[in-house]
């Protein structure tokens, strides 16, 4: 036993150097050819995975929420400043202050990152990097053709939006125990509240449309809207899911969790420089993630005339019009809106939501039955 | 402030100095989840011993640092202090001097309403729209009493003995210009803020302050008058020109933070009828007697009551037969009603979310409590 273990020890440690011998001169000798390889084994990569890279840079990705985020911070600057008299952002960019978001985005990155003496410091810093992530996972169910779809989930794409959705408001509940303040703890504990009270309407709503187009794939969903948007046989569902878009979104006549004038800024309050980008960045992709939703569930998806010839860029083009019309509708209802209070929003997702979401589900299921829709 | 103790399940927070809507003060709010248990008012953050300055200044530099008590009302309190000293010198005020004394106190009370109503809009979360609106309405008015007095803010307008000068010339007709300007705006921020559902739901019935608690509180000003007693003192006590000039004391009987907004609304509809009533019927005459600059009163005691936007404003002046004061008091309308904002957590259910509409609805102004 002791002898085999020496003879092995023995071998090992003298045949060491001769092992990294051959495998520098293996690898040596591979490495040229490799080399001049590596621009080949790039290309076919990229052109085999040039439409989910395209999808994933691109379209219902990266640029399409970083842009949309940036008009729409401008839009709200530029638009709710006409409604309070003021100009807004001027001198940045030439033109109407286009460059302020650009320069807030930037100021941002540079700043201090002050985490609380008190604060659990792993959940505080990981939480807010973590916030947008949960509706950008959303966000790639979302179809914008037929063949534009990042994740095709098949019949389980409705569900499973739902699922990432749900799996939301942990992370302001995370981060509102984390920070170790009173003010993020009440914003925290809010947030819980506003989306269990919005997320069950809204979850009846969708199977409403489920069982209107029968089917849980939100492409067979859109298809199903060719000849008419689902918006008009479930008028109250279409209003119940508005209400939940501007719940879901944390948008103003709901921003309870945010409420800046009782809760300084909710379950943000203490995060400074870009982990508070990344929470004000959250805001704007789940507002764009359950707009998209919306659209998709009434407003007729993807559908629209061809006008590009091509039916693919058509039916982008279509949704991402209806998309520009419905963001500045829900922004400037800013301008209209007091806040309500957080047992005001809830009563109005148990007490009228709900119940309304549940006749609408019954209206569907009498329309199915008779044959109608 | 030794704070006082917290039962065990109750979350004690520390509301302010720097919270967005606390201006400068420290509220302690007790809370068991939304709910409001307690609330105590910790204030004396902006205490500058105006009291104590006014005792070594002769009786008219003491009129600049009382103005500072009220930054937004700087009439009114500066004519609480001149109505004390005049009537510790024994002075008499031409009866011109007194109608446009009412009409600049009319002024900055309209001010400082449209002041509270930005700050309640703003407070029930309203996108800062209303504020900025009624910040720049004022500059109607602010414009009309910067042409009056030559300034925008502090006046020091009001001598003992009249005011400071005649008004200039064709400046009636700018005041009317500006009241029907105003007339107009107001029925808009009516439908923007009392007629809006979201607004009525964030204010109706919320922090109700019943009749008696009023008055054995001893809450004043829109206050008192939002729980239905009927109390001014421009009516009861009148002074300057009030009592020549044709108004009504507003009252509401709900008592709820709605009906302190809406007495504050109509009360500026009726400022709007006095600004109106002075720039028409104005008397002609001498606007101010003459009173040597160092004089100085008979020992004894004063005591001169004002209607400031926020309440009733008293001031006693002890004389001891100086030039200065021998001491001043003052008893601010902001003190007694944060003493009634303490109560109304006992007395009505508040929530976390409802405390800035109650604060703002009572319209507080720290420095005039914290003197």
């Amino acid at each position: 036993m002791f002898t085999t273990l020496w003879n092995w020890l023995v071998n090992a440690l003298f045949g060491l150097p001769g092992a990294i011998w051959r495998f520098a001169v293996g690898f040596l000798t591979w490495l040229p050819g490799a080399l001049l390889r590596l621009p080949g084994w790039l290309w076919r990569f990229l052109w085999i995975n040039f439409k989910p890279l395209m999808q994933i840079l691109i379209l219902p990705g990266l640029a399409f929420i970083l842009v949309f985020a940036i008009i729409a911070v401008w839009f709200e600057r530029k638009f709710l400043a006409r409604a309070m008299l003021r100009v807004g952002p001027y001198y940045c960019g030439k033109r109407a202050g286009l460059l302020q978001v650009f320069a807030d985005f930037l100021k941002l990155f540079m700043k201090e990152i002050i985490i609380p003496y008190d604060a659990e410091r792993a959940f505080f810093t990981m939480m807010p990097v973590l916030v947008p992530t949960l509706p950008a996972l959303a966000l790639v169910l979302i179809p914008f053709d037929q063949n534009w779809v990042l994740f095709d989930a098949g019949s389980l794409s409705l569900p499973m939006f739902f699922a990432i959705a749900g799996l939301a408001p942990l992370i302001p509940i995370f981060t509102g125990w984390a920070a170790n303040n009173k003010y993020t703890a009440i914003g925290g504990f809010r947030v819980a509240f506003l989306y269990i009270s919005a997320e069950i309407p809204l979850v009846i709503c969708a199977a409403a449309v489920a069982i209107m187009a029968g089917s849980f794939d939100l492409v067979k969903i859109v298809e199903a809207q060719r000849d008419m948007w689902f918006a008009v046989p479930q008028f109250i569902g279409f209003v119940i899911f508005f209400l939940g878009v501007i719940i879901e979104a944390e948008r103003t006549p709901f921003d309870v969790p945010t409420a800046e004038t009782e809760l300084v800024l909710g379950w943000r309050t203490e995060f400074s420089g870009i982990l508070f980008g990344f929470t004000m960045m959250a805001e704007y992709v789940a507002f764009q993630a359950w707009a998209l939703l919306f659209i998709t569930l009434y407003l007729g998806g993807f559908n629209g005339p061809d006008i590009f010839g091509s039916t693919m860029y058509s039916h982008i083009f279509w949704l991402l019009l209806k998309f520009a019309i419905l963001v500045p509708i829900i922004i400037l209802l800013r301008c209209v809106f007091p806040r309500l209070r957080l047992d005001q929003t809830l009563r109005l997702g148990w007490y009228y939501l709900t119940p309304l979401a549940v006749l609408n589900l019954f209206i569907v299921l009498a329309l199915k039955l008779w044959g109608v829709a | 402030m030794t704070e006082p103790e917290i039962k065990p399940d109750i979350m004690r927070i520390s509301w302010g100095p720097q919270h967005p809507m606390s201006g400068q003060t420290r509220i302690l709010l007790d809370v068991d989840g939304e709910k409001v248990h307690r609330i105590i008012a910790d204030l004396g953050f902006t205490h500058r011993g105006i009291e104590k300055i006014l005792e070594n200044r002769t009786f008219l530099k003491g009129i600049i640092p009382i103005e500072r008590m009220v930054m937004v009302d700087t009439a009114n309190i500066g004519l609480g202090y001149v109505l004390a000293i005049e009537e510790a010198l024994g002075v008499e005020v031409p009866e011109r001097a007194n109608w446009i004394r009412s009409m600049l106190c009319e002024m900055t009370r309209i001010n400082s309403h449209l002041y509270a109503f930005g700050l309640q809009a703003e407070a029930t979360g309203y996108f800062p729209a209303v504020f900025l609106w009624t910040t720049i309405d004022r500059e109607v008015l602010l414009d009309l009493m910067e042409k009056l007095t030559g300034a925008r803010w502090s006046y020091n307008f009001f001598l003992p003995g009249g005011v400071h000068h005649d008004l200039p010339e064709g400046f009636q007709e700018e005041v009317l210009e500006g009241v029907d300007y105003l007339r107009r705006r107001f029925q808009q921020y009516w439908d923007a803020m009392v007629e809006n559902a979201t607004f009525e739901m964030r204010c109706k019935g919320v922090a109700v302050l019943k009749k008696e608690d009023a008055i054995r509180l001893g809450a004043t000003g829109p206050v008192l008058r939002g729980s239905g007693v009927d109390m001014d003192v421009r009516k009861d006590e009148p002074y300057a020109a009030y009592g020549d000039l044709d108004f009504k004391v507003i009252t509401e009987t709900a008592g709820d933070s709605m009906a302190r907004l809406k007495v504050r609304f109509h009360e500026i509809e009726q400022s709007l009828n006095i600004i109106e009533q002075v720039a028409n019927e104005i008397p002609g005459g001498p606007v101010k007697t003459r009173v040597p600059l160092f004089a100085r009163a008979k020992p004894g005691e004063v005591f001169s009551r004002v209607e400031t936007p926020r309440g009733e404003m008293g001031i006693h002046l002890f004389t001891d037969g100086g030039m200065n004061p021998y001491r001043v008091k003052i008893n601010s309308p902001t003190l007694r009603n944060m003493y009634v904002f303490e109560r109304l957590a006992e007395l009505d259910e508040i929530l976390v979310a409802d405390l800035t509409v109650v604060i703002n609805s009572i319209d507080p102004w720290y420095l005039d409590s914290d003197r």
